[in-house]
């Protein structure tokens, strides 16, 4: 097959000795900022742009792709280990991540994100590699009426993320939408819910909320007793610090399930991979045997959202590559530096340059692996932090966020902002408020609103263009069923009960 | 929402009541802004319709909370477990304000040594040698390694 | 929600370059900074970064020039940092046209160009206007056409109600008589997704963005905004040539400093700037972006600050939006 000789071409341009050179250093750049919260890849790849000028563009690209998608590794370490988000994907690894750190179980949680990130990573590949033309005309075909019936279906992943109470879940995702409708709306220029403050006029970054609630929260939660010794229990003995053989078996349908819906919410330019990574974990959710063990650490609540939020980097580059149209932030500052380097990103340039596409695409086989090779030997390395004393660990933390906020905007209005999300978290754990639905109505709220107003300034107000379209109306459906099917099975377990 | 007994009822009520508050200052602001414009919903609709949802809902908390009373007794409120963690984010928020004046080595360098010392409670060497430790470990990392800005006080580090 | 990005002010140092003697009585003495509003990456950020770098390069300052992103409020973090730094002589601003409209519409944009000292503008973003390959309209004036025929039905895939193409649209519409929907999309890829996809009809864009998908055949200029036609466009009328007499609402860049810095400074800065925009490395840049060279100096770029936010003052009444200030 034709692809098959470009793919081989390509691997003749990744395997030279200067490019596997570069590959290297744009993964091990990658993990690193990866693994510190705050700082991206977009502003990484922004910074060292004007430092590639000086370097063959096929290897630069080379270098910017693996900082992207080594990011994605890297940022499972701290969700997992301190319940600090690295990255706005891996929130939801925190959810069962950390609980595995909690029980012990903390480098198996590593390992497993780890070999997640490592398959996903590869078939979002061979997704761009195979499927790039067809996949996206599909995202071509996704417009207003599509987002809003995806974001619906995200949101109805509140049935899935609530804990014990239903109603609090509920009630947390509407702070999250009110948080995220802070700011200018883009409509027609009203500000909304800024109390006066010009800070707000662009709304609060997702960064502050995600630390302040799941990070903080968790610590002043266990700055509550006084014990100074070691918080979480780290076992001794390598075999203990990587997943088992069973692990890997229970991940297996999470895998897949990652990988693909991963790479598909990838192509879509309006959905990014926090998204993907949310709904993910409520589908393994939702299919697995024992889904009440969700959020009290399963390997599986890791491996999903890892897998989705690594093979989104396929997906992303899909439309970026195939039609010039950036499939993500990250993905614009990188068609602006193709641009930069005399390159002409559109319709034309799987044509114009193979040699610099399918280089670019075979090195992502090679990054991955070197990924898998440069991470899992760092899994028993981390877990140890976690054998620091609680009064090294915690303040840590503190520190940790606080830089990580601080360098996104240096303003320390949002450092303030960090301290009230912290304690909102504090009062949200100590009043039994699971904080999930809370980050997953803010990262939803703004594109389930514009959506929905697009959608009716497309179709002058008639709301059946939200059912008269065949995508759309199919993915209400599920929506739907979503919302129903838990109902169904309350209603029964209460028959149950009241038989019993 | 059958599992609500057994936990703090007092909760569940006070926070059903400050969501309800939020829910109607939601509904007043956005019935200031145009519900339907003539391109469609205007900015007015989308908080109209969550705020009228976050009402309903925190009463039906509040009701539930009330209806499962009795039903076990609610586990007690350890007090001073809480008076610990809202002294560290006290401790916290006074961190933050500092950062302007002291600037981040010195601010967050004190919060540390507050840590260990009050809420830890650790030997004053230990919270010492922590909070130096700390406050020097992160500025080589960031701003010396890593090259990221941190916030500086007025003493000009 | 906000858009993420990240500050690496310090990593970009430069190389100390020895002192030049001026003859206005000020130089600098220490490192400049240069604030930009905008996150690391996005264009205003990377202006910002290549001018420091043609500053460095060209030897225009004496002092290195580090970029600082004060991100945040439409663009008032960054005037608000500038009116915190009054007097300060050391520390300059790229701004953009929000710096003048926000202020205007919003209650909570409290500082305007006022507030803040005019030093130069650099440059004018000119614009084109373009369909879908496959689209029944050949020129500009079939789509005001249709639009007059079935009005409301057309589509403009948008940046957000305030900006360049939704002011466009505002006076066209007044004009012409014709009425299309507006549907903002926040960032560039789903506006022209939206466009490429077929839902909607036409798009304003940066002649750079799109040059590609214009080469490709893929998307067809209709028209483009500007004074002149643009050298890679030869054969597609301005706005004024297809006979529609509108203002050109320009995208505009230029310099700004804190407020209460003495006017030797203000020339200071002036000559720095003027030498600049006559730098091969600069007329490159321009021509590279399809960019127009908009240079005027302080007082000049003072009248056209007023001008400009009369004309928007005139746009925004027109489009329905309150106007605060």
């Amino acid at each position: 097959m034709e692809i098959f000789g470009h793919l081989l071409q390509g691997f003749g341009v990744a395997i030279t000795p200067i490019n596997l050179f570069w590959c290297f250093v744009g993964c091990f750049l990658g993990t690193v900022i990866g693994i510190l919260p705050g700082i991206g890849p977009a502003a990484t790849i922004a910074v060292l742009l004007p430092l590639t000028f000086k370097i063959e563009p096929t290897g630069a690209v080379i270098m910017l792709a693996g900082i992207y998608y080594g990011a994605k590794y890297g940022g499972s370490t701290t969700s997992i280990l301190l319940n600090v988000p690295g990255e706005s994907s891996s929130v939801v690894t925190c959810l069962d991540g950390y609980q595995m750190a909690k029980r012990g179980r903390g480098g198996p949680a590593l390992g497993i994100a780890a070999i997640a990130s490592f398959i996903a990573g590869t078939l979002g590949v061979i997704g761009l590699t195979l499927l790039a033309p067809p996949l996206a005309k599909f995202a071509l075909a996704f417009s207003a009426p599509e987002y809003f019936a995806l974001m619906s279906f995200g949101l109805a992943m509140v049935v899935l993320l609530a804990g014990e109470s239903f109603v609090k879940a509920l009630l947390g995702m509407l702070v999250g939408l009110w948080l995220a409708g802070m700011g200018i709306d883009l409509f027609t220029a009203t500000s909304r819910f800024t109390f006066g403050s010009p800070d707000l006029l662009d709304g609060i970054d997702f960064v502050v909320v995600a630390i302040g609630v799941f990070a903080l929260g968790e610590v002043l939660v266990n700055m509550e007793s006084r014990e100074g010794g070691q918080m979480l229990p780290v076992p001794k003995g390598l075999r203990n610090l990587l997943p088992t053989w069973q692990d890997l078996k229970d991940c297996r349908f999470a895998f897949l399930n990652g990988s693909v819906t991963g790479f598909i919410i990838g192509v879509l330019p309006g959905a990014g991979a926090t998204i993907a990574s949310f709904i993910t974990y409520g589908i393994e959710k939702a299919v697995s045997r024992h889904p009440e063990k969700f959020g009290t650490g399963v390997p599986e609540g890791v491996a999903a959202p890892e897998a989705a939020n690594n093979s989104d980097a396929g997906g992303a580059l899909v439309p970026t590559l195939a039609l010039g149209i950036p499939g993500s932030g990250t993905m614009a500052i990188l068609l602006a530096a193709f641009i930069l380097w005399g390159l002409k990103p559109g319709p034309f340039l799987f044509y114009d340059n193979p040699q610099f596409v399918w280089g670019l695409i075979a090195s992502m086989y090679i990054g991955n692996v070197m990924l898998l090779v440069l991470n899992l030997p760092l899994v028993p390395v981390f877990a140890q932090i976690l054998r620091l004393p609680s009064y090294m660990l915690f303040p840590g933390i503190f520190g940790i966020s606080i830089v990580g906020v601080f360098s996104v905007s240096t303003s320390l209005f949002d450092v303030w902002m960090l301290a009230g999300f912290g304690l909102l978290g504090y009062m949200m754990r100590r009043l039994d408020y699971p904080a999930a639905p809370l980050i997953l109505g803010f990262v939803l709220g703004d594109s389930v609103e514009r959506s929905l107003r697009q959608s009716l300034m497309m179709s002058q107000g008639d709301l059946s263009i939200l059912v008269s379209r065949p995508l759309s109306a199919s993915m209400l459906i599920l929506t739907a069923l979503v919302l129903i099917v838990p109902l169904f099975r309350k209603a029964n377990a209460w028959r149950l009960k009241a038989a019993g | 929402m059958a599992k609500e007994e057994g936990k703090i009822k007092i909760g569940d009520i006070v926070s059903g009541a400050v969501l309800a508050g939020l829910g109607v200052f939601i509904i007043v602001e956005a019935r200031g802004w145009e519900y339907l414009g003539p391109d469609g919903p205007g900015p007015g609709f989308f908080p109209l319709w969550y705020g009228i949802a976050m009402v309903a809902l925190s009463l039906l908390l509040v009701a539930l909370s009330f209806v499962a009373r009795g039903a076990e007794p609610g586990k007690a409120v350890n007090w001073r477990e809480v008076a610990n963690g809202l002294s560290a984010w006290a401790g916290l928020a006074l961190c933050v304000g500092l950062l302007k004046v002291l600037g981040f080595l010195l601010g967050f360098g004190l919060f540390v040594f507050f840590l260990v010392a009050v809420i830890y409670r650790q030997p004053l060497r230990t919270a010492v040698a922590v909070s130096v430790g700390m406050a020097v470990g992160f500025y080589l990392l960031f701003p010396l390694a890593l090259k990221l800005e941190l916030p500086v006080g007025m003493l000009g580090f | 929600m906000r858009a993420r990005s990240v500050i690496f002010n310090a990593a970009l140092v430069f190389a100390a370059i020895p002192l030049l003697v001026h003859a206005q009585g000020f130089t600098p003495t220490k490192p400049v900074e240069f604030v930009t509003h905008t996150g690391v990456g996005a264009g205003g950020d990377v202006l910002a970064r290549y001018l420091a770098n043609v500053m460095e390069k060209e030897k225009l300052l004496p002092v290195r020039m580090h970029v600082a992103n004060k991100t945040g409020g439409g663009g008032q973090t960054a005037m608000a940092y500038l009116v915190e730094k009054a007097g300060d002589t050391h520390t300059i601003s790229l701004y953009t046209g929000i710096w003048i409209s926000n202020p205007l519409m919003l209650p909570e944009a409290k500082t305007t160009m006022k507030d803040l000292t005019s030093l130069v503008r650099l440059l004018l973003e000119p614009g084109l206007i373009v369909v879908k390959s496959d689209s029944p309209f050949r020129t500009f004036n079939d789509f005001i056409d249709e639009a007059k025929r079935n009005p409301g039905t057309l589509k403009q895939s948008g940046s957000l109600v305030g900006g360049r193409d939704w002011m466009l649209r505002v006076l066209l519409m007044k004009q012409t008589g014709a009425n299309w929907a507006f549907i903002p999309f926040p960032v560039m890829g789903e506006r022209l997704g939206a466009l490429l996809g077929g839902h909607t009809n036409i798009l304003l864009v940066d002649p750079q963005e799109t040059g590609e998908h214009i080469r490709a055949g893929t998307l067809r200029v209709i028209v483009q905004i500007a004074d002149n036609r643009l050298p890679p466009y030869p054969n597609v009328p301005t706005m004024k040539e297809a006979g529609f007499d509108v203002p050109n609402i320009p995208v505009v860049r230029g310099v700004v400093a804190p407020p209460g810095i003495p006017r030797e400074a203000v020339a200071y800065w002036e000559g720095v700037f003027a030498k600049l925009v006559r730098t091969p490395a600069w007329r490159k840049y321009l021509e590279d972006n399809v960019l127009e060279d908009g240079f005027q100096r302080s007082a000049e770029q003072s009248k056209f600050f007023d001008e400009y936010a009369e004309t928007m003052r005139g746009v925004m009444r027109e489009g329905g939006i309150k106007i605060v200030r």
